[in-house]
């Protein structure tokens, strides 16, 4: 099914062992990619990507060590067996503590995503063609502004993992997936620009392309966008109910839920990089975040994510977390060595961006859980307040604290209505700011595609986060300057 | 082991003649990075690898692919079906004939032999910083070290060809005392023990440097802005400078020209390939055009947006030797110093105001209108009379790009050489004044 056969990762594990490492992996990792990137519906670049190799991670002497190459010959392999070993003992006797890994039932399995039609469908050609189609479909959608510039990128990945590690998992993959990624910008002579950015990215086969209805899409956001744009009034300074569209529900709860709750930030890890986080050990399982409605649950394992799999590149089978249920901090997302470090069991969190990366502790697909109202429930008795659609701009300090999200589709609501458009109402609050005040939910559980970054390299790998349109009490919002 | 030169060649003799373009870039790299959790390594890491790039174009029609092999075969294997997926492509918008090849002329000194030697010995530097850091009274750090060689080629069916080689040291800490941080950065082709020294004695200094936290509200202040802030900020400003992002509407020169004004006098930035002292200098882009010190923003004014051969073409200019084949970029940024004395003096001329020291997390809601905010990450300390009085927390930079340099006031004399996480352009920069920028923190 990989590439390549398991007889040359074997052998690199059992030289690993054999000069001296206490725990040996070996991961061959296949991530090709192409695609078509276009510019006011002309091809701007055609191009694709292969990245292949192997990568190798030991513990010798109480140091963790990792290398990788694209050699992938036996000298090749070996070489980095001994760059992996040579270089961690190096650096083994700053360490007070050995590292260790949790015992776990590594799996030995096989899968792969079922496509209904090939990825090799999404020509550059047929690509090309929808780019075209899409731009004339913004430009034909607004009434009364320019679009300068629209940008159209898609193109398919397709990843293919074998690991194999010393304590006998043996797991292979294949996950294809396919992206398309549109941005435009509208101008107006007295209003300035607008800019927007749509993207859809899932696994699965090129059947993709088609279920995204994707010229109905950027046709009602561009409709949409270019009255906010014009009309767009400021949102009110008092404070009101504000509702968080389900888009930046799924960006939020990623930031602010799956971030602090990767046990290797609460450990440290990341202090330098992605920072640490708000969540201490001694919260885990008691501390309250938010109210009954702040259910956050990570699930690699929904049929079709972007961010699916079923045994992590640490060899361990994945399951769905609860990383805040019912308001309380509930379980954080853990590798082996986190896991061990806590007491507790890995739940499958370790994940390489390619052959090049360590794993990591990275999050999969993160959602708020949904309720049962309408949209129109969720609503109906709020007198004066504000629904935040869509964003573009959004940050997050390196706690996972205080964090900041500037609504670019945004409409007041008046009587339980939606009314009038908002121009860059912005929504700065903090993570207890924003669980503790959620009052309801609906039902519409929706996804949204992202590349998640960590780590040293940094790693982008794909992710989903999602959630229901989310109500908030008494809110006060900002507006850009 | 075949040098990146005669791999790139290799891959060439396959490819010409049967295209009317073909650009071969090969990069090869050995690298350790030791990676510091809680004050001791959490992985030693090492990439012994290499990358084949290849463009090749028949009538306007433009492929590019990146390959991570080390074999001409499988480069050969990669491309097998390019001629016939050409033919049912559109001409490239930006396409150009890749360049004749131009005289280039070498830099040197981009190799320093103590590096080669510290990347199978990287502890004991480690240990250099680690110590720095803790001198200055901070509990624990966190941090990165990075001893690399890397070597690149390009070879043209046009008759170019040009290898380099070069070392690369990047470094910085994060040392926490109680919930006080601080952090510094340095990068640079050379090991210079001195310069480690310094990231742990900065990052441990800003650590401790007060034990009072001072209340906050939002609203228009005077700023410093550490080297690292400064550094994050013309990062996206330098990538902005694109040609390409400027095409795409993805920057703030979409709307000027050179020749308008973006900022201050105070202003200087420039995109510097041929300064040895920083990792990404090059004596030659990946076109084979030869690289050039040039200003982007001069005194305030837009001097140069960055151009390859195709998007020069596209807007009827030159080519600023940045290709980067679909994306130009800058290689090194400069941000001229000023004339202010030091770090004291400058705190002196702010009177009142806020120190930024770090940031991360840089977002746009419009780059046309350069429309962003940014967070604060470890000491941003607020300033009364001239004296440090405390710590703000995280607070945001929530501004416009074209605020912040106009407001750009003053900067000091000395310059540091900055890259790390939210660096990622090696950069000269010193600490700067910026009146009347907007910061924020949530109301709840």
């Amino acid at each position: 099914m990989t590439s390549l056969d398991e007889g040359l990762l074997q052998w690199a594990v059992d030289k690993a062992l054999e000069v001296g490492a206490s725990y040996a992996e070996a991961r061959y990792q296949r991530d090709v990619t192409s695609g078509v990137i276009l510019r006011n519906a002309r091809t701007v670049g055609v191009g694709s990507e292969v990245r292949e190799g192997i990568g190798v991670r030991v513990i010798v002497n109480g140091s963790l060590g990792f290398a990788a190459t694209n050699t992938l010959t036996r000298e090749g392999v070996e070489r980095a067996v001994m760059a992996a070993i040579t270089r961690a003992r190096a650096t083994a006797s700053l360490r007070k503590t050995p590292i260790e890994f949790s015992d776990e039932r590594v799996g030995r399995a096989s899968y792969e995503v079922a496509v209904k039609r090939s990825l090799g469908d999404l020509t550059a050609e047929t690509l090309t063609e929808l780019g075209k189609r899409l731009t004339e479909t913004i430009n034909s959608s607004v009434k009364e502004v320019k679009v300068p510039a629209v940008m159209f990128q898609a193109g398919t990945r397709l990843q293919e993992k074998l690991v194999i590690n010393s304590d006998g998992a043996v797991i292979r993959s294949v996950v294809p997936r396919v992206t398309a990624f549109i941005n435009f910008v509208l101008a107006h002579p007295q209003k300035g620009t607008l800019q927007r950015t749509v993207e859809k990215e899932a696994s699965g086969g090129a059947e993709l392309i088609d279920s995204w209805r994707l010229e109905d899409v950027v046709s009602e956001e561009v409709s949409n966008l270019e009255k906010v744009f014009l009309k767009g009034v400021e949102p009110p300074k008092e404070p009101i109910d504000v509702v968080v569209g389900s888009e930046v529900v799924g960006l939020l709860v990623h930031e602010s839920a799956g971030h602090p709750m990767e046990a290797d930030r609460i450990l440290g890890r990341e202090a330098a990089q992605a920072g640490e986080s708000f969540v201490k050990p001694d919260m885990i399982g008691k501390y309250r975040i938010g109210t009954k409605y702040a259910t956050v649950i990570e699930d690699p394992t929904i049929p079709g994510s972007n961010g699916y799999y079923l045994f992590d590149d640490e060899g361990v089978p994945a399951r769905p977390r609860y990383l805040y249920k019912e308001g309380i901090i509930y379980e954080p997302l853990h590798n082996r060595h986190t896991a061990k470090l806590m007491g507790t069991s890995s739940n499958a969190a370790a994940r390489a961006m390619d052959y090049a990366s360590e794993p990591i502790i990275r999050m999969s697909n993160t959602y708020l859980k949904p309720g049962d109202m309408s949209f129109e429930e969720l609503i109906e008795d709020i007198k004066l307040g504000v629904f935040i659609k869509s964003y573009m701009e959004w940050n997050i300090d390196d706690m996972r604290w205080n964090q900041r999200y500037v609504g670019l589709e945004a409409y007041m609501i008046r009587d339980g209505e939606l009314a009038e458009p908002i121009r860059n109402p912005v929504l700065e609050i903090t993570t207890k700011g924003f669980y503790s005040n959620i009052v309801g939910v609906d039902k519409h559980l929706r996804f949204y595609p992202g590349t998640c970054g960590k780590g040293e390299p940094p790693q982008g790998v794909p992710v989903w986060f999602g959630g229901p349109d989310v109500r908030l009490a008494k809110i006060r919002l900002g507006v850009i300057a | 082991m075949v040098t990146a030169l005669e791999l790139a060649e290799s891959v060439l003799k396959r490819l010409e003649g049967r295209f009317d373009d073909v650009a071969v870039l090969v990069r090869q790299r050995d690298c350790v990075m030791v990676k510091l959790w809680n004050t001791e390594p959490s992985v030693t890491q090492s990439w012994i690898d290499a990358k084949v790039s290849v463009l090749v174009s028949r009538n306007g029609r433009v492929f590019s692919t990146e390959l991570s092999v080390g074999d001409p075969d499988a480069v050969d294997n990669a491309l097998r079906n390019v001629g016939e997926i050409l033919t049912k492509l559109e001409p490239s918008e930006i396409y150009a004939p890749l360049p004749e090849p131009a005289e280039f002329k070498p830099l040197e000194g981009l190799v320093d032999q103590n590096v080669l030697k510290a990347m199978e010995e990287p502890g004991k530097y480690v240990e250099e910083m680690i110590d720095a850091a803790l001198k200055e009274g901070a509990e624990r750090v966190a941090g990165t070290l990075v001893f690399g060689r890397m070597a690149k080629a390009l070879a043209t069916n046009k008759g170019f060809r040009g290898m380099e080689e070069g070392t690369e040291v990047e470094a910085y800490l994060r040392a926490f005392k109680g919930e006080f941080s601080g952090h510094w950065a340095h990068g640079s082709r050379v090991l210079d023990v001195n310069a480690l020294r310094e990231v742990g004695r900065r990052a441990g200094m800003y650590a401790t440097i007060t034990n009072s936290k001072a209340d906050f509200t939002p609203g228009k202040y005077d700023v410093i802005l550490s080297p690292l802030v400064v550094g994050n900020l013309i990062d996206t400003i330098g990538w902005m400078a694109s040609a390409m992002a400027v095409m795409m509407g993805f920057s703030m020169f979409m709307k000027v020209k050179p020749g308008d004004k973006v900022g201050s006098e105070a202003v200087t930035i420039i995109d510097a390939p041929r300064d040895t002292e920083l990792a990404e200098s090059t004596a030659f882009d990946d076109e084979g055009v030869p690289t050039k010190d040039k200003p982007i923003i001069k005194n305030g004014v837009l001097v140069n947006i960055l151009h390859n051969t195709g998007t020069a073409k596209k807007m009827g200019t030159e080519s600023t030797g940045n290709a980067g084949w679909l994306f130009p970029t800058p290689w090194n940024l400069h941000v001229a110093p000023g004339n202010v004395k030091s770090e004291e003096e400058l705190i002196s001329e702010l009177r009142n105001g806020v120190i930024i020291t770090n940031n991360w997390y840089t977002r746009l809601q419009n780059y046309v209108e350069g429309i962003f905010s940014t967070v604060s990450r470890d000491a941003a300390l607020l300033v009364k009379n001239g004296e440090i009085v405390g710590h703000l927390g995280r607070i945001r930079i929530a501004d416009r790009f074209a605020n912040l340099l106009s407001n750009w006031e003053l900067a000091t004399k000395e310059t540091h050489k900055i890259r790390w996480w939210e660096v990622e352009t090696p950069t000269k920069a010193p600490y700067a004044l910026i009146r009347q920028v907007n910061l924020t923190k949530p109301p709840i």
